[in-house]
């Protein structure tokens, strides 16, 4: 006899005696005995009050919610990661390097040296930035 | 209502195509078994750029996750927010998304991870909130299918009760109750989801109704 209060698979077996997927040797055999056996006619109440249990509908503007919170993060994401993608990081690493380069061997008491390692630096990221420009939108 | 009849499909966990019946053509194990390869093959064009999968994941899950978190934290706009921010996180979590587990496991975890974390958070902030407070919407929208003025009564006293219930359970019990009765999640996804062994479920489950049992006694 089962027990469904006893069985250590109880919850399970109710869920299939309710929603009547037991086969029907088992079915007949959970009848008769939750007639009998009041903890597990108890049991299967429980189950069916939670039922009672009803949900709202989900907002019509979930989605667009989501999607403009994907967009905004996105957005944010892609302002750093631009650095990252690979066409434009080899790129951006010539820019550091070259500013680095400049910085180390151009004495740094000349201006019109530190104009032009300043127009090279502003023309690299020019450079970067127009890159950027043609980076697919939707990456 | 009764959702115990839905399945999920899942992840990658059983790719193995069942014979086909002679009746139908198509087992119910077949069509499971496509059904669980699907979310995660969507999953997996989400990591490759594929917005449209993701869309679809969405379409699909939308309604059982917010529905579990509303029953978590009984707030409809709270469940809602809560909801956004799993569906985020699995955005989020695409480009590292490897199908090592049921989409429904991962994708369970990670609302009942960010529902355990609201419910802590708010308990922290104001203590323990009355269902009074909390009653939203959702039981006028019940309410409009009912005949009469009595039965609307009868039926937003039981589902208060239910509600109580449900909420005095302990977080864990509560998570696993959930997915087991509305969602039809099995012992093996709870298992997944809470990080417990099958046996412990069983115990929690056990435990849990045998608590329900006892206060919703007098509804039957």
């Amino acid at each position: 006899m089962i027990c469904l209060s006893k069985h250590e698979q109880g919850a399970e077996l109710l869920a299939s005696y309710l929603a009547r997927t037991l086969d029907a040797p088992r079915m007949a055999e959970l009848d008769r005995h939750i007639r009998e056996c009041a903890e597990c006619r108890g049991l299967a109440s429980v189950w069916e009050r939670l039922d009672e249990f009803a949900v709202p509908e989900v907002s019509p503007g979930f989605d667009a919610r989501l999607y403009a919170r994907i967009a905004r993060e996105g957005a944010r994401v892609w302002g750093w990661r631009r650095w990252l993608w690979p066409p434009v990081a080899p790129l951006a690493a010539a820019a550091a390097a070259v500013a680095v380069v400049l910085f180390l061997h151009v004495p740094h008491g000349s201006d019109s040296v530190q104009q032009a390692s300043a127009a090279d630096i502003e023309q690299v990221a020019q450079a970067v930035d127009d890159l950027d420009l043609l980076t697919p939108i939707d990456r | 209502m009764n959702n115990r009849n839905r399945r999920w499909p899942g992840g990658v966990g059983s790719l193995e195509m069942p014979k086909p019946s002679p009746e139908t053509g198509v087992s119910q194990d077949m069509e499971a078994a496509v059904a669980l390869e699907r979310d995660a093959q969507l999953m997996l064009r989400v990591r490759e750029g594929d917005d449209t999968s993701f869309g679809l994941l969405l379409e699909q899950h939308r309604g059982p996750v917010v529905h579990f978190l509303y029953r978590m934290v009984q707030n409809q706009a709270v469940s809602e927010e809560l909801a956004q921010e799993v569906f985020l996180r699995v955005y989020r979590s695409r480009e590292t998304y490897e199908p090592t587990a049921k989409f429904t496991t991962w994708l369970f975890r990670i609302a009942t991870h960010v529902a355990l974390n609201s419910i802590r958070d708010r308990k922290k902030e104001k203590g323990h909130e009355s269902l009074d407070e909390e009653m939203d919407g959702m039981e006028r929208q019940v309410a409009d299918r009912q005949q009469t003025v009595e039965q609307e009564m009868v039926h937003e006293v039981k589902l208060r009760e239910v509600r109580q219930a449900i909420e005095a359970l302990p977080a864990k019990q509560r998570a696993a109750v959930l997915m087991h009765k509305y969602e039809g999640l099995d012992y093996a996804q709870i298992a997944g989801v809470l990080s417990c062994s099958e046996s412990a479920i069983k115990s929690l489950l056990f435990r849990a109704y045998e608590s329900l049992r006892g206060r919703l006694a007098h509804m039957a």
